[in-house]
C-alpha cells in the first residue's frame, strides 16, 4: 500500500465520524427551521418579502417541501456513511474481501442514486414554486460514482470468492 | 478431507519436530499445525518442496489419498 493510500485509511474513521455528527447536525437544523416556518407570523411574506411572493405564491410550500426532501437525504447520507465506517473497519483489520463488504458497496451505490432522485425532486420543486433552473438538477460526476461503486461491489465479491478459494491454503 | 499429510511418521523417522521442520522451511509452526491435522484445504507446490526437502523424502511419501471421504474418519 503507498503512503498516500495509507495516510487516507488512517485518517478515514475520524473523517467520517465527523461526517456522521455534521449530516446529524444538519439534520437537526433542518427539523429545526421546518418547525420554525410554522410559528413564524406572517409566514412566508414576512421572512420572504411580499415582492417575491407575490411573483411565487408557492414559493413557503416549496421551500417546506425542499427542507422535508433535505431531511430524507440526511437519512440517506447517515446509512451511507455508516456502512462507509464499516468497511473501513474490515480493511484496518487486515480482511476487507468479504462479501458483507460487496454487499455494503452495491447499498451505498443504490443510495447514491436515491440522492441523485431526491436532488431532481428539489430541483422541480425549486422550478415548479420559485424559477426553473435555479437549481441544478443534473451533474455526471454522482453518476459515475454510482457506476464506481457498483463495479468494485463487483470486484470486492469476487476478492471474496478468491480469498476464500485461499483460505487453508498453506 | 481425503487426502492426509503424513507428517507426524516423517517426523518421527527424522526424529524431527514440528518446531524444528518450521524453522527450516521458513513456514510458520501455525500453518504446519493445519497441515498437520489435515485442516489445509490447499498445498502450494513451494511449500510441498520445501518440506519434501527438509524431511528427505518424495511427495508421495508425505500425502495419502483414501477414496470415499475424511482420511480421518474411523474405518
Amino acid at each position: 500500500m503507498n503512503r498516500i493510500s495509507s495516510q487516507a485509511l488512517s485518517l478515514a474513521p475520524p473523517a467520517i465520524r465527523a461526517l456522521v455528527v455534521l449530516n446529524a447536525i444538519y439534520a437537526v437544523c433542518l427539523i429545526a427551521a421546518f418547525t420554525y416556518s410554522f410559528f413564524i407570523t406572517g409566514w412566508p411574506v414576512r421572512p420572504l418579502g411580499a415582492e417575491l411572493v407575490a411573483q411565487h405564491p408557492r414559493i413557503g410550500i416549496g421551500l417546506r417541501t425542499i427542507v422535508v426532501i433535505g431531511l430524507l437525504g440526511a437519512g440517506v447520507m447517515h446509512t451511507i456513511l455508516r456502512r462507509l465506517l464499516a468497511i473501513v473497519g474490515t480493511v484496518r483489520e487486515g480482511n476487507p474481501f468479504i462479501l458483507d463488504n460487496a454487499r455494503r458497496l452495491e447499498q451505498i451505490a443504490w443510495r447514491l442514486v436515491a440522492l441523485e432522485v431526491l436532488r431532481v425532486c428539489v430541483a422541480a420543486v425549486a422550478a415548479a414554486t420559485w424559477e426553473a433552473g435555479r437549481i441544478s438538477a443534473f451533474s455526471i460526476a454522482p453518476w459515475l460514482a454510482v457506476l464506481l461503486l457498483f463495479v468494485l461491489a463487483g470486484v470486492f465479491a469476487h476478492g471474496s470468492r478468491m480469498r476464500d478459494d485461499l483460505d487453508g491454503t498453506v | 478431507m481425503a487426502i492426509r499429510v503424513r507428517l507426524d511418521e516423517k517426523l518421527h523417522e527424522r526424529r524431527m519436530t514440528l518446531t524444528e521442520l518450521a524453522a527450516r522451511v521458513d513456514i510458520t509452526l501455525a500453518n504446519l499445525s493445519i497441515l498437520k491435522t489435515g485442516k489445509a484445504r490447499a498445498i502450494r507446490f513451494s511449500t510441498l518442496e520445501a518440506i519434501c526437502d527438509a524431511l528427505q523424502c518424495q511427495p508421495g511419501e508425505l500425502l495419502e489419498f483414501r477414496a470415499g471421504g475424511d482420511v480421518n474418519d474411523a474405518s
